[in-house]
This record gives structure tokens, sequence and C-alpha cells, in this order.
């Protein structure tokens, strides 16, 4: 987490200063921090506002399942499974009236929100996890995870050490039960792809999807779609080579979807990238509230990673007036922080990221990105080459 | 608090060394006098304001506390570009991580920057039970490479307000003096920024 102060300390502040500033009394009761725990569980502190603005998402989430209930009712249960609607996007020009529809309304569903009853059967069809599990036999899993048992890597071990501090205090994946998942996930999946191994940053996307899937096979077969089919390829391996291309293409999407903060900030020697990179590699699962992250997870496993650049940018289009008003990097990180970590009603993120900053297609962002890979890779080859000559030096 | 008159150094501090190593921990522990025994892994950096005075000038901080991974490693120059101070730090209880320091020192040095102020860090201090990196060691590659050692623990708070006092002291020696723009003068009339870490 960048500038991690916590929200606590915030608080503490907050009230030490009444006395001095001697606020309104709304003021006062918006300073008020209670602390409660979200849909999923976590610790959320937060002032009565933020509450409320929680109370009125728990309603929506509640409306949006009769929509998806309903929609069942009238479709047929699993109508959105069926292969041509759930790809439909991309077949298009060969499909019936009726499909296409039935894939429009669920493009707009999905953005919507999936209710969280339903989040591990749609995502698990939706993301291709399901299509990835049926082409090995039955028992992977559990075969993968017996043949690894005991076994000691530098994976593992790094995997260990992280697995306390993984959300730490969440009442379960803070418990010998949760740890003990989280490691079979991990563990597992550093065997499967032993490119990837263990990357941090993987511990804060798998308890995640750990605690929003039912199993925890189901969990590690999402891990695996997502690294392998969803996001951009080496994201997580040795150089994250994949991520540097993501900052790149982010730099250049940034600078046409939002040319004045871009300007700015570049006349404050502030790389975006210096707050992006932990967006992109967990997912925002360490910086948005749960349900604001998991909303975000829904499109991206069906529309895909451009998703991850729309919601990013959001950020600043959001706060685009104060931003342009920063004289200061701390200032400008300050913004963004308070900004992703009070987004308790997704849909006002979701609204900014695909009203306002308008279509950006797969196709456009593939070849950004490979506009951009030359430039990555000449870039850590070379740093590579001088780290290498730092070492000859030492013979 | 900020003595008036007196120069204001803004300094840009980076944070490096292995994972695990108590590099969150010990910035925590400066910029907010507390520690948590699980703390969660950082990914990317983390960054962070503080605010030292000492009587020849204000160091204000800005402290980027960077992932520890080894392959993180490729992100390190966009954080340590343009930084007056880097720490090194290390476990004293893991060889590994006392050599991987060396490794960033080297790199810092061919950053070519000579007035960058290094600090070597032999961390976790409080373990000395299950000590892998002596002293000497430690301070002996400090000296050969020009830089000052200091033993600390972030979960005890041993040294860790002389390490950066020092760090200020070493950078407003190296920083000429020179007017404080109106600039800064607003920044420092930010009440959040100015809660002051010694004492």
């Amino acid at each position: 987490m960048y500038g991690a102060q916590s929200k606590r300390d915030l608080a503490l502040e907050f009230q030490s200063q009444i006395p001095i500033l001697r606020p309104s009394i709304h003021a006062r009761r918006a300073n008020l921090t209670v602390k409660f725990q979200d849909l999923y569980g976590f610790t959320v502190e937060g002032n009565v506002d933020d509450v409320n603005v929680l109370n009125e998402v728990r309603e929506k989430v509640r409306k949006q399942g009769r929509v998806w209930w309903a929609l069942e009712a009238n479709k047929g249960a699993n109508w959105y499974l069926e292969p041509s609607i759930s790809e439909g996007i991309a077949l298009k020009s060969s499909l019936k009236f009726s499909t296409l529809a039935n894939a429009i309304t669920l493009k707009r569903l999905i953005r919507n929100g999936i209710p969280p009853l339903l989040r591990p059967k749609v995502w698990f069809s939706l993301s291709g996890a399901a299509k990835k599990k049926s082409t090995v036999p039955e028992s992977y899993y559990n075969d993968l995870t017996k043949a690894v048992e005991g076994k000691v890597t530098p994976a593992t071990r790094q995997i260990d050490h992280d697995l306390p501090r993984t959300f730490p205090g969440h009442p379960w994946l803070d418990t010998p039960e949760g740890h003990a998942a989280l490691r079979r996930v991990l563990v597992g999946y550093s065997f499967r792809d032993s490119d990837v191994g263990y990357c941090q940053g993987l511990n804060y996307v798998a308890a995640l999807l750990l605690l929003v899937m039912k199993t925890e096979e189901d969990a590690f077969w999402m891990l695996a779609v997502l690294l392998e089919n969803v996001l951009v390829n080496d994201c997580y391996t040795n150089n994250l080579s994949g991520c540097h291309v993501e900052q790149r293409v982010f730099k250049d999407l940034l600078a046409k979807k939002c040319p004045r903060i871009a300007t700015h900030l570049e006349a404050l020697d502030f790389d975006v990238s210096l707050v992006a990179t932990e967006w992109f590699l967990c997912l925002f699962s360490k910086s948005l509230p749960s349900e604001t992250a998991l909303r975000v997870w829904d499109v991206l496993f069906y529309e895909g990673a451009k998703v991850l650049f729309h919601v990013a940018l959001a950020f600043f289009k959001m706060k685009e007036d104060e931003l342009l008003l920063t004289h200061h990097v701390g200032d400008v990180i300050n913004i963004l922080q308070k900004t992703t970590h009070h987004l308790f009603d997704p849909d006002d993120l979701l609204t900014v990221a695909f009203d306002k900053i308008g279509s950006m297609t797969t196709n456009t962002i593939s070849k950004q990105r490979k506009k951009q890979e030359p430039a990555v890779m000449a870039e850590l080859d070379q740093r590579l080459r001088r780290l290498n000559s730092l070492k000859l030096d030492d013979k | 608090m900020a003595r008036p008159g007196n120069k204001i150094i803004q300094a840009k501090m980076v944070l490096l060394g292995d994972m695990g190593t108590g590099k969150t921990s010990l910035v925590l522990r400066f910029v907010k006098g507390q520690f948590l025994d699980h703390q969660e892994p950082t990914i990317g950096a983390a960054f962070f304001t503080q605010i030292l005075s000492l009587t020849e000038a204000t160091v204000k901080f800005d402290i980027w506390d960077t992932a520890g991974q080894e392959r993180y490693h490729s992100l390190a120059p966009m954080y340590y570009r343009g930084a007056a101070a880097a720490v090194v730090v290390y476990d004293i209880s893991k060889m590994d991580t006392f050599t991987r320091a060396k490794k960033w020192v080297e790199e810092l040095q061919r950053q070519g920057n000579s007035n960058l102020v290094m600090a070597l860090v032999a961390n976790k201090c409080d373990l000395e039970p299950k000590r892998e990196v002596e002293t000497e060691e430690g301070e002996q590659f400090a000296q050969e490479n020009g830089m000052f050692y200091i033993e600390t623990s972030a979960k005890t708070a041993e040294n860790i307000n002389e390490l950066f006092y020092e760090i200020a002291k070493r950078l407003a020696k190296a920083f000429p003096s020179k007017p404080t723009g109106m600039n800064l003068n607003n920044e420092v009339r930010d009440r959040r920024k100015l809660s002051c870490c010694l004492g």
C-alpha cells in the first residue's frame, strides 16, 4: 500500500484537532470514526457517512440480486452460461439477434454487479476457469497439492513468510485454516508455473479469491485463469516485464484521456507508476474496499485486463480538480489514497470508469502493448547488463 | 516543530533491502511510533512523510519504502532516482539479507550521486540469540563504502530516532543553505505534517 497511513491514526489526528478547529456539528459528526465489518469480513473504519454509504450499497446489492433472479426465471437458470452468450461479444457477427441481445444484457448486468451469492458460479464460467479445469483430470488439484506437500523451495519459503502478513486480522484469512488454504493455493500454483513461482501481491489476490469462491479448488483455478488468460503475460514473472509494459501503456492512456492531469503531474516530476504499480499487481485488492474491488473483478473476468486501465484512469478523473491544485508529490499521493480507500460505493467508481473514460477496445490496448514491449525489454536488458557488470567487478 | 528562520530541506529518501527485513516497520516506527507483528508486505512501494527539526535545519522527508522481493528490483530505479538519502536494510538474523544489502549498496554507488547520504541498517537487533551477521562485518562494510552503520529494532524502537536524526544531520551538512521559498512555507503550515517524532 502506498502511503499506508492507517485510518485509525488519521482519526486520532482529527480528534486532536477538534478543540483547535471547533468544527460545526456536521463536521464533528463526519469526523467521528466507527469500526465495522464489511460484506467480506474486512474491518473498515470510516465516518458516519461512510457507514450510510455501505448500507446503501448492501441494499443495492440486494436489488441487483433480484434483477438476476428475475432474469433466471425469465430466460432459464444459467442462461448466461451458454458459450454463445458468454463469448458473445467476440462472436457478434455470426449470432442470432436473441443471443446478441442476451450478450448485451449480460455485459450491462455485469457492469452493474454480480450478486455475491452468484459470484462463484458466474466468475468460474465466464472467466474461462471452468473450461481450463475441464481440460485436466478431475483430481488435478488434489493430486497437485498432495504431490507438493512437504516440498521446500524459495517460493514456499516466501509464501510461508507472507501467510500471517496477508490481510492480518481478517476473521477467516488470519486463522490456521485460512493460512493453510492460502498456502495450498499459492504453493500449488508455484509448482504449476515455475516461471511465476511466487510473486508478492499474489497473496492478496489469492486471499480475496478464496473469500469469494465456494471452494479452495475453484480459487486455484481462478488464479490460474487470471494469470494465464485474463492478464497480460509476464506480469508476475522474474522481472515483472508485463507489469512494466502495462505501466507504460497506462501513462500513454492518461496523457490521452486526462491530458491536463498528465501535464500537471509531469511538471511535478511525478511518475504515475509510483502509485499505479500496486494497483495493477494487486488488482486493487489492497487499495479499494472489498465490495468495490470485487465489482471491478466482476468486469475484469468478463471484459478482460483493459478494465484495470479504466479503473485506474477513473481515480484521476474523479479528482481532476483537486489534483490540478497540488504542488507536491505527497499531496498527489494523499489525494489518490484517500480517494481509493473511501470508494465504498462501487457505482461511483464504475460510472466514471466506463461512462466518463469512454471506450477503449482490447484491440487498441493490445496494439499499444506491442508498441511498448521493445522499449521495456531494452530497458530491462540494459539494467541487467549493468548489474552483471557490477558482479564482474567483484571478481 | 519548524523553527522560524531555519533552513528547510526537502529530502527524498528511499529504503531498500530484502523482503521481510523490516523496511516498512522501520518507517512506521519513525513516522507513527507504531509496530505491527505482522506487517503486510509492500507491493511496488509505499510513501510516507515526516519532518525532523534540528538546530541547523528542518528536514522534510519524502520517504519511499520499496518492495523487497527480488523480482521487484526492476522497479527500484524509479524510487531511488533523485534521492538525497538511501537506507539499506538487512536482518541480523539472516545472512542472505546482508548479501543482498551489499548488492544494493553497489548499485546505488553506480548511480553516481556522490552526495547521496547512505545508511546501512542492521535491523531486528532484538533477535540477538539468532544473530548471523556480526556487528563488525556490517561496520566494516559500511566504513569501506562511506556509509554510516547503525543497529536498530523497529520492534523495540531501539535506535530508530537516532537513525533518522543522523540522516537529517548529514543532509543538513550536505545541503548548502538557501532561502526558504513560498512553496515551502505554505507546506509548513500544513498541520498534519508537523507531528514531530523526536523526543
